[in-house]
Formats: C-alpha cells, structure tokens, sequence
C-alpha cells in the first residue's frame, strides 16, 4: 500500500513536557488508552495536563469521576498546577460524576450514562477517572470484556480519544481483557529507593507508531508531570560527521601536546586526584572556547555558580561578562534526588539556548552524588547515553573525575569509563626531590598524534602553566615516586634536564 | 460571599417571576447548585457540603433549626417564610439567603474563587455573577 493510501492518524500534543517525543510525536487521535499504576503515581495529573491540553469550546473534554477520590478534593488540589486553567470549566472541560450509576446500576447503566453524556457534548476527549472501581462490579469476565469492547467502540465512534484511569498492580498486566482492548497503554511506577523516591513512566503499548522503548523518568513539579525520555529528545536529529577541527585550552604547551587541541565532538576526561588542578583546566577550556565564539556550558555539582565564577576570576577569567552575554551559562543541578534523564535535559536545554559548543561536567563524582541512589546503579549505562548524544550533535565534552591516587597504579578514572572517552589527560602527584609537584600526561586521544610526554606544571594566578620541557632525568614518574635516573648522554635529552622547579 | 448569594437571588426571584414560576429563590438557587455539583461531584458529595452549610447557617438563623438536607441533597422541612426574598427587608435575617452564602463560602474554601465560578457558570450567566465580593464571603 502507497503511502497515499494509508489512513492517516493525527497525533494530539499529550501536554506532559518530554512524552510526545516518548510516544512519537503525540497520542494517536481516538485511540482508547490506559493510564495504569500504584496510588500516587501521578495518573490522574497527566489525565489532566492531556485534558486542558487539547479540551476546547467546539470540542470538549468529558472527565468522568467514579468512586473513589472526591472530584472537589481532586479539584482543589489539581488546580495548584500551573497548566490547570479554570477558566477551561465549564465550556472546554466538563466534570461528571458518576459514583451513583455506578452504585444503583448494572455496567450496562454505566455504558449508557457516559453514551448518553458523549452524544450530548462531541467530546474530543473522554477521561473516566478511576476505572477500576467500575470493573469491580461485573458479574463474570464475559460482561467485563461485553463492556470494554462497547465502551471502546462507542468512544471511538464518536471520535473521542479516550483515557481509562486505573490502579493495578504490575501482575494483572497479563491475561487482562482491557488491557487487550486498549490502543495504549501507559504505566506509572513509584518506587523507595532507599531514601529517594524514583517515578517511571513505560508505554507498554501504542497502537499505529514507534514509541520510545524503555523506562522514562518523570518527575511531578508545581508545572505537573515531566517526562525524560531515554534518547533525550535527541532521536530526530542526525549525528553530525566527525570533526577534525581543534578546540584549544588556551594553555599553549599543552595544546601541542593535544596535537593543536582536542577534536571537536570529542569527549575528554581529566582524572587526577584533589587540588590537581581539574576544575582549573576545565575552566579554562571554557573560557578560551568563550574567547573564540563558542558558548558553553558548565554544569557544577558541587559548588554554586556563584563561586565558580569567582575562582574564575581569581585565574584572571572573567565568567560573569559571557553570563551576561548569553555565552556562558553555569548551570548548578541541585543535588540529591536527579535522574540522568532530568539533568540531561537541564543540559540539553542549556546547550540548544545558547548554542553551547562546549561542556564541562564538573564533576563526574559530583554527578553521580546528586543522583538519586536509586539512578546510581545505571550511571555509566546514562552517561554513556548523555555523551553519545550531545557529541553526536557538536558539542564536545570535558568531565573531570577524582581518582584516588594509588603508588602503584595509574588508575584513569574509578568509574572504568575510559570507553566513553575520546581522549583522556591524566594530573597527579610525584615526590621529587623532597617537593610534592605535579605532572601532566595525555593517555589517549582519537586519532590524534598526541605527545607522549610527561610534563610537569603549577597552578598559578593565571591557571595551569607548564613548566620546561618533558621529565627525562626520572624513572617510573606515573608511579608518583620517581627516581633519579643517569643521563642518557644524547644532546636533546641533556639540553632538557635541568628543567623541574623551574618556569619556562 | 453575601454579596454573590444576594445576585443569585436577585436573578432567580426575577426569573421565577418572569416564569410565573412558585419556588422560593433560595429554593431555586439551592435546587441549581444541588444540580451543578451532583454532576460533577456526585450527590453524596453535594450532600456533604449542604449539611455542613446548613450547621454554620443555623448559627446565625435558629429558624433553620427544623430543616434538614435529605440524603438526595434535597432541602427539606423549611418553613416557607424562611425560603422567601423580601427584597425590601434586610436579607441578613432570612435563613434561605444565610444557608445559600454559607454554601457558596464553602465552594470558595474548597475551590477557590475561579473553580467555584466555573461551576456556576454552568448554571447562571455571567451577569448573575459580577460585581462579586468574595473577600466579604469569608466572613460570611
């Protein structure tokens, strides 16, 4: 069949932030769905944000109450959200309640009050809030799957998309004669993790389009449900060629050690252990890209904007001037209780806003602490999936992580995540000389020709600077306690010797 | 509040009249909102907050003392006097005026302002609604 020929079927916008891109662009217009889940997980509150989403005057929206949660108290508390409009009641969003019927009457009554409520207003939505009290009554299974095949095809005759609101508990998802019926199916999970508590969202089944496979966090706010999908509103957009443009730290020594800088799209990791110098080299990363046009982005998990900015200035950076210009935007992703997803999107946001060409998290550690301990576990499955995202668009990533610094190893991160890097420069400690001092090394970039030098650097009042040639006098300097070694004689290597302790 | 349940008796004794109609105002305007929110909030619920209003209101009319809200919603064993609107006298005495604002002030504590007129504008138009004075309702 052409695609001519096919029907075609409308989507409506679901009015939840992030689950149009989830189910694939909207709901599918008279599709007859179900919104299933535990008490408090937030199905009635999307019911509603669809609802004053796509309830008109012309074509209402019919909401109808069962037993169960009082429609003045789910009123009153509904209407705290910001999309809830009063002023949509009575003409666009009518309330009826049908607890009566419901009570007095067979399911057949049931069928016939909402038919009769429906031909009356050609509602263009149709919401029965909570389902489930309804289907406690049916004498057998055969009445039960009688009246959801004529309620289904009695809603979708009169060309409402519908929504059935129940409370079930995972285990009934099989054999279940509703969930047969529906078009789609969503599912709501609330789970104790630990202290935190972690909401989920699984279209389990959509009719007619791809949807977004998986668990989507959400998060009920004063705005109401969001969603985060597990591709990040990223799916449409095709990755962008690789790069061979260089961006530059600014720091000229080190640059040519990166072969001219990093590549753009790269992700970079900087590991070294506390007061190596991390956060100071991200910084100014930033800074030379704001010096060259490109906007960023910082996201700071452990202090507050604020104070990032003022070290900046410190290094004689000026952050504060390319806020202000809409370059540079710090973003502080408060801790405890995040998802990936949500900072993911925070971040997103912040990138597409100002057309951030470079990130810096800051840091991975500092990351993973604000997660809640429930998202701990799938860290480095998330941020594979954050990185492999926004570099596929551009944007090229520097992270920095703590390591703990070890005299017999040269670990390059604790969370094993060197596969999710593009290129990696490693800090650390050495004892030379009676004198804690610092070295810099690049472990790896792709497809880059980088030095396999090892340089030694200070952190100064205009940040990372580094000293004199590479360290050739010393043995087993990654070790951190290095050893003199006796001079090889040759005339390079001898005419850089004598350079530790001493600035360039 | 007074002030909102005053219009709506004003506007239904003008349509009862204009209807030839022999229901009391009070009774005309508690017969909509039992109409209104048993639609949309069911009768028990409705039934609910009748009584509740009708305890506040005997508060301020002992003359409620004999009248009670059936479990339908409907109002029952009021006197008749107590359900006309002279609109020469002052309403405040009158215990139909009295149960109707406590009634409305409810909706109010419940719905906020902008939910409760949505409500009743399922039942009257808008000119039966303005110049409302909602702060005076909390007090009513």
């Amino acid at each position: 069949m052409s695609t001519q020929d096919k029907v075609k079927i409308n989507q409506l916008p679901t009015g939840v932030p992030g689950l149009d891109e989830i189910v694939g662009g909207g709901l599918p217009e008279f599709s007859f769905n179900i919104i299933a889940g535990a008490p408090g997980s937030g199905k009635t509150t999307l019911a509603h944000q669809f609802v004053f989403a796509n309830a008109s005057p012309e074509r209402p929206a019919l909401y109808f109450t069962v037993l169960g949660e009082s429609a003045i108290k789910m009123l009153r508390y509904q209407q705290q959200y910001t999309f809830f409009d009063p002023a949509k009641l009575p003409d666009s969003i009518r309330f009826i309640n049908l607890s009566q019927v419901v009570l007095d009457n067979d399911l057949g009554a049931v069928l016939e009050a909402i038919t009769k409520e429906v031909e009356r207003a050609n509602p263009a939505v149709v919401v029965v809030d909570s389902f489930r009290t309804m289907v406690r009554k049916p004498n057998s299974d055969m009445e039960l799957q009688s009246f959801i095949q004529r309620l289904a095809l009695s809603l979708a005759s009169w060309q409402a998309t519908t929504f059935l609101i129940g409370e079930y508990a995972e285990d009934e998802l099989r054999d279940n004669p509703i969930f047969t019926v529906a078009d789609g199916l969503f599912w709501l999970r609330q789970t104790a993790e630990r202290n935190s508590i972690v909401r989920k969202l699984q279209v389990i089944k959509l009719r007619g389009q791809d949807s977004v496979p998986g668990l989507h966090t959400f998060r009920i706010t004063d705005a109401g449900i969001q969603a985060f999908s597990r591709t990040f509103g990223l799916t449409a957009r095709k990755r962008n060629p690789p790069s061979n443009r260089r961006l530059c730290f600014g720091i000229p020594e080190l640059d040519k050690m990166l072969d001219g800088g990093v590549r753009e799209g790269d992700s970079v990791l900087i590991a070294g252990s506390s007061g190596t110098g991390k956060s100071v080299l991200a910084t100014q990363f930033i800074a030379e890209g704001i010096r060259h046009g490109e906007p960023g982005i910082v996201a700071v998990f452990e202090e507050r904007p604020e104070a990032y900015a003022e070290r900046a200035t410190s290094l004689g950076l000026d952050l504060e001037t390319p806020q202000k210009d809409g370059k540079l935007t710090i973003l502080y992703l408060r801790p405890l209780d995040l998802s990936v997803d949500e900072t993911m999107q925070s971040i997103l946001d912040a990138v597409q806003k100002i057309g951030a060409k470079r990130l810096v998290i800051d840091s991975l550690a500092g990351f993973e602490m604000a997660l809640s301990p429930g998202f701990r576990a799938d860290f480095r499955e998330s941020l594979y999936r954050m990185i492999f995202a926004l570099t596929g668009i551009g944007v090229t990533i520097l992270s920095t992580v703590e390591v703990d610094e070890s005299f017999t190893g040269f670990p390059f991160s604790t969370y094993s995540i060197s596969f999710l890097t593009d290129d990696i420069i490693r800090l650390r400690y050495v004892s030379i000389d009676g004198q804690l001092r610092k070295i810099v090394v690049v472990i790896k970039m792709r497809g880059g020709n980088h030095a396999k030098d090892i340089r030694e650097y200070e952190i100064t009042s205009k940040g990372v600077v580094i000293l004199g040639e590479r360290l050739t006098n010393y043995e087993a300097l990654i070790s951190g306690i290095p050893e003199h070694s006796a001079p090889s004689g040759s005339k390079d290597e001898s005419a850089q010797e004598p350079t530790i302790g001493r600035k360039k | 509040m007074r002030d909102l349940a005053h219009r709506l008796l004003t506007y239904e004794a003008a349509a009862g009249e204009a209807s030839n109609g022999m229901e009391p105002p009070a009774l005309r305007v508690y017969q909509k909102l039992r109409e209104s929110l048993g639609e949309f909030a069911g009768s028990v619920a409705f039934q609910s907050l009748a009584s509740r209003a009708l305890v506040l209101a005997r508060a301020e009319a002992p003359s409620l003392s004999a009248a009670r809200v059936a479990a339908d919603g409907s109002l029952q064993g009021l006197g008749e006097h107590e359900l006309q609107l002279d609109m020469n006298k002052d309403r405040a005495g009158e215990g139909g005026f009295i149960l109707i604002a406590r009634l409305l002030g409810l909706l109010l504590v419940f719905l906020g302002e902008s939910l409760t007129l949505s409500v009743l504008r399922a039942k009257w138009p808008e000119s039966a609604l303005n110049n409302r004075n909602f702060e005076n309702g909390r007090n009513a």
